[in-house]
């Protein structure tokens, strides 16, 4: 018995890695569209440094602010302690016996017989005025102050000169007129008051 | 084989990568959670600065912003003579620099030198304290490395002893006196911490402040005083102390509108400033702390009380002897001087000062109205200024009194006040018959610039107004036709006013010494202002002796506020009949 069909030789099944199929995806023109840019990576990454930077000049910034800040408050503390022993000095200037004992050393005295001017219907009267039995003017030394006693009484002299040094600039006119005139320059008077400078 | 290998490499990086993370959880742990507290507080010491701000003490000043007290900086230098002496050849060097210092400061080197070198192993010795700012600053300029310097705030009273009496001071302890301690609440400023990380050359890290705050600075107190008034009433005070050689003397000014005190002075007092110079007894206020017998100056109070009541007024008749036996078994009153039986009015009887005049008065109201006339002018009372130390004086109840006091504290004897009562008293008749509250402090100014602490302005009726002006008028006889009117005289000015001479009681029986005053308004027309000048223990035993510093310090008032003079010429009351 003879068969005229011929044997299928089974084929072996080929391993697919063995030979791989070359087959290439496209991509479609929509899709190469969609793809991400490499743009945006790079802002990204960018902006990324530069918040970083920025950070960094920030802090710097910051920490410069502090050393001004602290030299700044101790600029403050220097100012505010010199005020305050200026003003230190100025209330005990301005104390009244200081005051009293320094009037007196320039010769003043009180005023025996004040007058005030009423200024709503201008009338004038005589005040009682200040009695002074101990004939000192307040520089006797009655009401005593410990803090004074580093402080140097103002002469008259001392006084001159300093009014002298203080309208030296428009005193020298005059003081040129009167030597071109011949005259000696006239000798200021001790109970004179120094007329304040007007123009 | 060679995958078994690989295999057995994995597992051991694995196994040693897992315990090592065991093992840096463990200590995470324990640094985190376990040690925390104890790693942060250690670290906090050494990165951080704790920096105390002072908060600044407030200032008192005068009614127009004189300051008569001041909180002031001041340094102290502190030294480490173990670090001091490790320099080479230290005494030589050390002495040099502590001539440049005492150069500025003051003060002997050697001694210094030879306290470093007697405290080799200190780590703490002042070498100076109290410097000022300017020798502060020039030591710091000489650039020594062993110097370190200490904030010191300290309080200074530029206007010495004017007011000191009343300002007080300060001790080590805080304050010790006067408003220093009454408004410290007002005046003591809090002091603040500040922690924060520092950098190596001690700049704070910004951001790491722990606690930021501003110290609380002590609030302004204004006193009703004003100073250039006070200056001048307490040298006439001590001046007529000492011509009168009395033990002490106080004189007040008060304006009559406010009962604002304008001067309170002592004699002797203190400076605030060098406290060891003063008296034991000189550290308060006299004339707020110790009460005496006022003597006839209550009689103004008294005729007041009368007319008031309406039992008598400016004519009321009476015969007055020398001395008189007292009706009710008090024994026998008499004047201070000699006399033949005076026909006085009631007027006549305060010009001549009548003891036995003013008794018969007394008769004519009953005694529980009398004592209520005498508490409602303040008598026996608290001023509520509440000053340090503060007397209220005695007036005991009617029911208390004697037979013989029932009459004496009518003029002035068996019951006690102050200068700032019998002021107070005077305000009532000077201000149409009401009373109001003495006031010392007018305000605490806070920094923000609230303004608490205002004194209250209600006042109370004591008399009628019409009874305050008649008395004034009878005070007005006083001082134009009493024997001391020459020496009261203020040309151009109405003045109203009664004199005092009491005597002290010592060891319970009365002696020769007295307290001799002259209380008294102006303008009498317009009463403006107040003044009580008075004087303990003096050599003269007449109040005549002290009714020229009255006037001194009246005309002074009146100078220094420019009171205009009286424009109506005073009463004429019949003094005689």
């Amino acid at each position: 018995m003879s068969t005229n069909l011929a044997y299928a030789q089974p084929q072996p099944l080929r391993r697919p890695s063995e030979r791989p199929a070359h087959i290439e995806i496209v991509t479609t023109r929509a899709q190469r569209k969609a793809r991400p840019r490499m743009l945006y990576a790079v802002v990204t990454v960018a902006s990324f440094f530069v918040i970083l930077a920025a950070q960094l000049l920030l802090s710097i910034v910051v920490t410069q602010g502090a050393y001004q800040i602290d030299s700044l408050q101790y600029e403050q503390k220097v100012l505010m302690r010199t005020e305050q022993s200026l003003l230190e000095s100025l209330s005990l200037q301005s104390s009244s016996q200081n005051l009293a004992a320094q009037a007196a050393g320039l010769g003043m005295v009180p005023n025996a017989t004040p007058y005030s001017l009423d200024i709503t219907d201008g009338s004038v009267f005589r005040l009682p005025g200040s009695a002074d039995p101990t004939g000192c003017g307040g520089s006797c030394g009655l009401v005593g102050n410990t803090l004074l006693s580093g402080i140097p009484l103002v002469s008259a002299e001392s006084a001159a000169a300093a009014a002298t040094a203080a309208k030296s600039p428009v005193a020298a006119t005059p003081g040129g007129a009167a030597a071109t005139a011949g005259t000696a320059a006239p000798e200021p008077s001790n109970n004179a008051i120094p007329a304040p400078v007007t123009r | 084989m060679k995958a078994r290998s690989t295999r057995a490499r994995v597992s051991f990086v694995v196994l040693t990568i897992a315990v090592l993370t065991a093992v840096f959880m463990v200590r995470l742990v324990d640094l985190q959670i376990v040690q925390a507290e104890a790693l942060n507080a250690e670290a906090d010491t050494k990165r951080t600065l704790t920096r105390v701000t002072h908060g600044t003490r407030g200032d008192i000043v005068d009614t127009r912003g004189a300051v008569l007290a001041d909180s002031v900086e001041r340094f102290d230098i502190v030294i480490s003579p173990r670090v001091t002496l490790l320099r080479k050849d230290a005494s030589v060097v050390v002495l040099e620099d502590l001539k440049k210092i005492t150069e500025i400061i003051g003060g002997d080197p050697n001694q210094m030198l030879t306290m470093i070198l007697e405290n080799p192993e200190s780590d703490f010795e002042y070498l100076a304290k109290s410097i000022t700012l300017e020798q502060y600053q020039a030591v710091d300029d000489l650039d020594i490395s062993w110097l370190y310097y200490e904030l010191n705030p300290e309080r200074t009273y530029p206007n010495g002893e004017i007011a000191g009496n009343l300002v007080g001071f300060i001790g080590t302890d805080g304050p010790q006196a006067g408003v220093e301690l009454t408004a410290d609440e007002c005046l003591a400023g809090t002091d603040v911490e500040a922690s924060y990380a520092r950098g190596e050359d001690g700049v704070a890290l910004p951001g790491s402040a722990v606690e930021t705050l501003s110290p609380d600075d002590g609030g302004t107190i204004a006193l009703s005083i004003d100073r250039d008034l006070q200056f001048y009433v307490q040298q006439r005070m001590a001046q007529t102390a000492e011509s009168l050689g009395a033990t002490w003397a106080t004189g007040v000014v008060m304006r009559v509108s406010d009962a604002h005190l304008l001067a309170v002075s002592d004699w002797p007092t203190v400076d605030p400033n060098n406290v060891n110079l003063a008296d034991r007894g000189a550290l308060g206020s006299r004339a707020f702390s110790t009460p005496y017998e006022p003597g006839s100056t209550v009689k103004a109070l008294t005729a007041a009380s009368l007319i008031d009541a309406g039992v008598a007024n400016q004519r009321t008749q009476v015969v007055s002897p020398y001395a008189l036996e007292l009706a009710n078994g008090g024994g026998i009153i008499s004047d201070s001087f000699y006399h033949e039986d005076q026909r006085l009015t009631l007027a006549g009887a305060l010009v001549e000062s009548s003891n036995t005049a003013i008794a018969q008065y007394t008769d004519l109201l009953d005694a529980a109205s009398r004592h209520d006339y005498l508490a409602k002018f303040g008598l026996g009372q608290a001023t509520g200024i509440g000053f340090n130390g503060e007397s209220s004086g005695t007036l005991y109840d009617a029911a208390d009194w004697d037979a013989r006091t029932n009459y004496a504290v009518q003029f002035g004897q068996g019951l006690s006040t102050t200068s700032i009562q019998m002021a107070s008293a005077y305000q009532a008749l000077g201000n149409g018959g009401v009373r109001l509250p003495p006031v010392l402090v007018e305000s605490c100014t806070r920094p923000d610039g609230t303004v608490t602490d205002i004194p209250s302005t209600e006042g109370t009726r004591v008399i009628s107004e019409a009874a305050a002006e008649q008395t004034l008028q009878m005070m007005e006889m006083v001082y134009s036709s009493s024997g001391s009117a020459p020496n009261l005289a203020i040309p151009g000015y109405r003045v109203a006013v009664k004199s005092g001479t009491a005597q002290v009681a010592e060891n319970g029986s009365y002696g020769g010494n007295v307290v001799i005053s002259y209380a008294g308004l102006a303008p009498a027309d317009d009463p403006e202002y107040i003044v009580i000048a008075t004087a303990g223990i003096p050599d003269s035993i007449y109040s005549g002796a002290i009714a020229s510093t009255f006037r001194d310090i009246m005309a002074q008032t009146l100078t220094t506020y420019r009171v205009t003079p009286s424009s109506t010429s005073g009463p004429d009351l019949p003094l005689r009949w």
